[in-house]
């Protein structure tokens, strides 16, 4: 199968979807010519021209609030938002208007927009360019909220974000713009709330987003040079949430780690623990232990940034702890 | 009144126009009795006194022009053509609401006659009454859409903008401030430097400002605006000078601190647009005292009947609570999480 | 003193009670515990009693209202006097609503955010006055604020229903104005005016949530983990928890067996290799017991032996604890330690007279020594003669007596480990 990278995956199933469906348009900040700063649209201003692949000043409430409104009158925006970190400043027009509008008006309305934006650190960006802010979005009901971990899974879940009728928020990795996978010239779907299990183990599950996917792959990779089978399983999207896949892990494994790579407090990974703590509780032979970003800004000093992020090697040391029965905080 | 002089085939436009004003009030004089008598749930915004605005502009609207209205706004709401049973049901919460109960006074929408709802955010809706311009024109379809506001909505930054977008992309949008003289408890003079019309023509936009107590003159502003707007002339700009005649919100009885009750008798003795509309159909022949008399009682009739259907109306059964949170989920709790 | 008889809050999420029926009647003696009335809530019907002795008066709510909870519908005097006292104002007749004037009502209105009733501060007109809608009727105190409530429609003060410095509900009707001039307009307050329904809030008419499972009269006795610790909670994961419970697995084996916690998975491996645990009973050939004690008793003794009284062998002291613990007429005790077997001879309680003897002698009792060895615990059947095995655990020693059912029976057996643990604990008291 040819290779391609995720930046062209993502332009691929924009160009497919635009083609399908003439109500879809493109809308942020230097999307048309300059195709954005990732080089993520490149092309498609030219098959499209600017009616749908529409520049805006640099104004982010306003125009997530035009793709709103856009989106309940018969159009099917995709928003770009240049930086992930820059949805603290559309979170009235996300959260508060597209989120909640098909519920106020007891079903009538409906908002199929998707906001296309990325997380991911050590980019060496600093802390305004460098958060993975997906919980902060994931924790509102109304959004549905995906994590491609490749250019395979960017392409299937931005094809099926756009024909979702809800507002989609899609976090890319912008360290993975360039990482090439396999990805089929026939057209393909992937359904929101599918857990991947990438690999099957028995010793231990490994729950990864995103780009700790390929880290839990890696970690996998070397337990099971040390004879511990792990198996990594990844959620695709978080909202919906496949517990049933997880849980069945979990059960079948009786230990897990959840990587991620927001913020380890009141985020993703203690809501996925939380759940297979709660529903899979008997069937535990060891805490289930979160392992996210560090509670800190970003940092820009590589020699910090480094440190904030799960590695492959930290989440072996976790597992081999489980694996091995160590107490793990004990009192 | 303005010089507007009656013509004979638009009798019935005009009867529609002072209907459409009485029923506002009569709506809301109901909404306030039900809110004080502890009958309606929640927090509520009477468009008393602004009749004038709401009618006016959207008499000159189509079915499928677009509307996006406010925290105030069951006037709007009324005047784009809603039912007061649905309504009354809505702010009672009950089941067969515009809303099924789940908006309530802020948020009633009613897309069927193209008002995409009321906003609990001030000058939460200009992004979104931008984007349905912009649908318009991606769609090569001519509607227009208006984004009813008010003075207070000013200082908000998502206005300039999407006033900046709407301008540069020739949206067809009407942004209509119903300037009433108070952002809540303040006088506007206290939160808005300069002039408010200045601030959209600093974009370009065609600004208008225009007697937001006559009907007449509010209509025929928007006619134009509106007919312009269809053919690509858009964005514009109007604001309408006008008043509430309650506080901010049903409970804010007293409110010296901010204006004088001189001010408000003024206003609803020698501005009230619903009187003044009155004397000028009695002058025009359009219609006697009589008849008028007759449509007021018909209202009050109607209005009364939809209150006491709403009352005994039903409640949502609370299987509906995690319903519509999606628009492909049944019940977004059913297994404990979205699916 | 008169006793209230309230409506009693019964059920789980419970706002009012419907009275079926009273069980007395006003004037009626009532003892405490008599069933009073009747009350249905939450889809059942319960008997409430009289909570005390006395007579039932001032029945203030009938068959068939359904009253707030914590209101009281009646009192319970200590003797005719207090029916006669209560029951005279009530005779009074109260003017019903119908014999109020006609007219527009004025209600406390909701002004609040959360405001739930509103104090009456004054009112600015007297019944009779004419007014004007505009007119300021009352003042009200709400949320920590002041205002002036206009009249609303113009005409006369035909009625105040509450005083100033009564606090009223929101929607409740608290003046009426009429549009004629009354000819008897009333003023009172809101205490004297008959029961009537309140206006329900929306929350009152809402839906009731699903009527709630009855509670049994016994719940049930909660399922119970068959492991018991025998002495501190047992740590183990829950799945391995599970897992013992199901497959009726002892995870106090483990903890006797010296295995150390947490407990994993893997480790119910080794609680099912273990061999079967000895069944009480004359069938069974092999007996053993545990005890545990404390390891100071016995170091700070063979300390002091050794400083003060010249006796430095362990061996000695441990075979003469042991020796009396089986006979106090003399035994030979064979002590085994990982690096040899020395005998002794124990003839009494003195440990100057125990003596090292052949190895040839017949042995009555083994001591084998592991304090010094990583051993936890022993479980090696029956040998020639009892034996009994000293081990380190944690601060103390593990202390394991084996033998076959010959040698001693059960009670001598835990008399003899029960006498042992005693001595090592103490080994002062074995002097004494």
């Amino acid at each position: 199968m040819r290779e391609i990278t995720l930046s062209q995956a993502v332009n691929e199933a924009l160009a497919e979807e635009m083609r399908r469906d003439e109500t879809v348009f493109i809308i942020g900040e230097d999307v048309a010519e300059a195709g954005t700063p990732f080089k993520v649209l490149s092309g498609l201003v030219e098959e499209f021209g600017t009616a749908r692949v529409v520049d805006t000043p640099i104004a982010e409430p306003g125009f997530m609030g035009i793709a709103v409104g856009a989106a309940m009158t018969g159009t099917r925006p995709v928003v770009d938002l240049m930086f992930g970190d820059f949805i603290y400043l559309i979170m009235d027009q996300l959260c508060n208007q597209a989120a909640k509008t098909h519920y106020m008006s007891g079903g009538k309305l409906s908002v199929p927009l998707v906001l296309r934006t990325n997380l991911g650190a050590t980019r060496r960006s600093a802390a305004q360019h460098s958060q993975s802010l997906h919980a902060l979005v994931a924790h509102i009901p109304g959004l549905k909220v995906a994590l491609p971990s490749s250019a395979y899974e960017a392409k299937g879940l931005m094809k099926t974000a756009i024909r979702d009728d809800n507002p989609v928020v899609i976090f890319e990795d912008k360290l993975m713009y360039q990482d090439k996978a396999p990805v089929p010239e026939e057209e393909y779907l992937i359904p929101f709330g599918e857990a991947n299990v990438l690999r099957e183990g028995s010793d231990i599950t490994l729950i990864g987003t995103s780009s700790m996917v390929q880290v839990c792959q890696k970690a996998a990779e070397i337990l099971g040079s040390e004879g511990i089978s792990a198996e990594v399983i990844d959620p695709r999207t978080i909202v919906p949430l496949d517990e049933e896949t997880l849980l069945a892990s979990a059960r079948k494994t009786s230990r897990v780690i959840v990587v991620d790579e927001g913020h380890q407090s009141f985020g993703v990974t203690g809501e996925i623990a939380s759940r297979i703590n709660e529903k899979a509780f008997y069937h535990l032979d060891a805490p289930v232990l979160r392992m996210g970003a560090m509670d800190v800004p970003v940092p820009f000093s590589p020699a910090l940034e480094d440190i904030t992020v799960p590695t492959p090697e930290s989440v072996v040391e976790n597992a081999r702890r489980l694996v091995h029965g160590e107490m793990i905080h004990a009192a | 009144m303005s010089r507007a002089k009656a013509k004979k085939s638009n009798v019935d436009d005009y009867l529609r126009m002072y209907r459409q004003m009485a029923r506002i009030r009569a709506f809301e004089d109901n909404a306030n009795q039900l809110y004080l008598s502890a009958k309606m749930p929640g927090l509520t915004h009477m468009y008393s006194g602004e009749e004038a605005v709401a009618v006016g502009i959207c008499e000159a609207l189509r079915v499928t022009d677009k509307i996006t209205s406010t925290h105030r706004g069951h006037g709007h709401c009324v005047a784009k053509g809603a039912e007061f049973k649905e309504m009354f049901c809505e702010l009672l919460g009950k089941e067969e609401g515009y809303c099924r109960g789940k908006g309530g006074s802020m948020h009633i929408a009613d897309q069927s006659n193209g008002n995409l709802g009321a906003n609990a955010i001030v000058g939460g809706s200009m992004g979104i009454a931008t984007g349905s311009a912009f649908t318009a024109k991606l769609l090569g379809k001519d509607d227009v859409t208006v984004c009813f506001f008010g003075d207070g909505a000013t200082a908000q930054g998502l206005w300039y903008e999407v006033m900046n977008m709407a301008a540069l992309w020739k949206l067809p949008v009407i942004y209509a401030c119903e300037n009433n003289g108070y952002s809540e408890y303040t006088r506007t003079d206290e939160i808005a430097a300069g002039s408010i019309v200045a601030r959209a023509e600093a974009f370009g936009i065609e600004s208008h400002q225009v007697d937001g107590q006559d009907v007449l003159a509010v209509n025929a502003l928007t006619e134009k605006l509106v007919a312009r707007a269809r053919k690509g002339e858009g964005p514009f700009f109007v604001e309408l000078k006008t008043y509430r005649y309650h506080g901010h919100h049903v409970g804010d009885i007293n409110r010296d601190y901010y204006r004088s009750k001189d001010e408000e008798k003024d206003w609803k003795e020698n501005r009230d647009p619903i009187i003044r509309f009155r004397s000028w159909l009695v002058e025009q022949g359009i219609a006697n005292e009589a008849e008028i008399d007759a449509m007021n009682a018909e209202i009050a009739d109607d209005a009364k009947a939809a209150v006491d259907y709403a009352l005994a109306a039903k409640y949502p059964d609370s299987t509906e609570v995690d319903m519509h949170v999606y628009t492909d989920v049944k019940h977004a709790l059913a297994r404990g999480d979205a699916r | 003193m008169p006793h209230e008889v309230i409506m009693p809050a019964l059920g789980m999420a419970q706002d009012s009670g419907l009275i079926v029926a009273w069980h007395k009647r006003p004037g009626d003696a009532v003892s405490e515990g008599d069933v009073l009335f009747e009350v249905e809530t939450d889809k059942a019907t319960m008997e409430v009693e009289a909570q005390t002795d006395g007579f039932l008066l001032q029945v203030r709510r009938d068959a068939g209202d359904d009253v707030p909870v914590g209101e009281v519908i009646a009192m319970i005097g200590d003797s005719k006097e207090d029916v006669q006292a209560e029951e005279s104002p009530a005779d009074a007749p109260l003017p019903a609503d119908t014999d109020l004037p006609t007219g527009r009502e004025v209600i406390m209105p909701a002004l609040g955010m959360a405001q739930d009733s509103g104090l009456i501060v004054a009112w600015h007109k007297a019944p009779g006055d004419a007014v004007a809608a505009g007119d300021i009727l009352f003042e009200v105190e709400t949320d920590k604020s002041t205002m002036e409530v206009e009249a609303g429609h113009d005409g006369f003060v035909a009625a105040l229903l509450a005083e100033a410095g009564e606090d009223a509900p929101v929607g409740e009707a608290i003046a009426i104005i009429s549009a004629d001039k009354p000819e008897a307009p009333v003023q009172r307050s809101r205490k004297s005016a008959p029961a009537a329904a309140p206006t329900a809030p929306p929350a009152a008419t809402a839906p009731k949530a699903a009527p709630k499972a009855p509670v049994p009269a016994t719940p049930p006795p909660p399922a119970r983990a068959e492991v018991v610790s025998e002495h501190d909670r047992i740590l183990a994961s829950p799945k391995a928890r599970r897992l013992a419970l199901e497959q009726r697995l002892d995870l106090n084996r483990l903890v006797r067996e010296g295995y150390p916690q947490p407990y994993h998975v893997k480790d119910l491996e080794i609680l099912r290799s273990l061999p079967a645990e000895a069944a009480p009973g004359p069938s069974s050939g092999a007996r053993r017991i545990t005890a545990q004690v404390p390891s100071d008793g016995f170091s700070r003794f063979a300390l002091w032996a050794a400083e003060q009284a010249g006796l430095q062998d362990d061996g000695a002291l441990l075979a003469g604890l042991a020796g009396a613990s089986l006979k106090s007429d003399g035994a030979v005790v064979a002590v085994e330690t990982p690096v040899g077997t020395r005998h002794y001879s124990v003839p009494g309680r003195q440990f100057g007279d125990v003596a090292e003897t052949d190895s040839g002698t017949a042995v009555d009792l083994v001591l084998r020594d592991l304090r010094s060895s990583r051993i936890g615990s022993v479980h090696l059947g029956p040998e020639d003669s009892p034996v009994l095995t000293v081990s380190a655990r944690g601060e103390g020693f593990a202390l394991t007596l084996e033998c076959a059912s010959h040698h001693l029976t059960a009670s001598e057996a835990v008399a003899l480990l029960s006498d042992f643990a005693g001595r090592m604990e103490q080994p002062l008291r074995h002097l004494l």
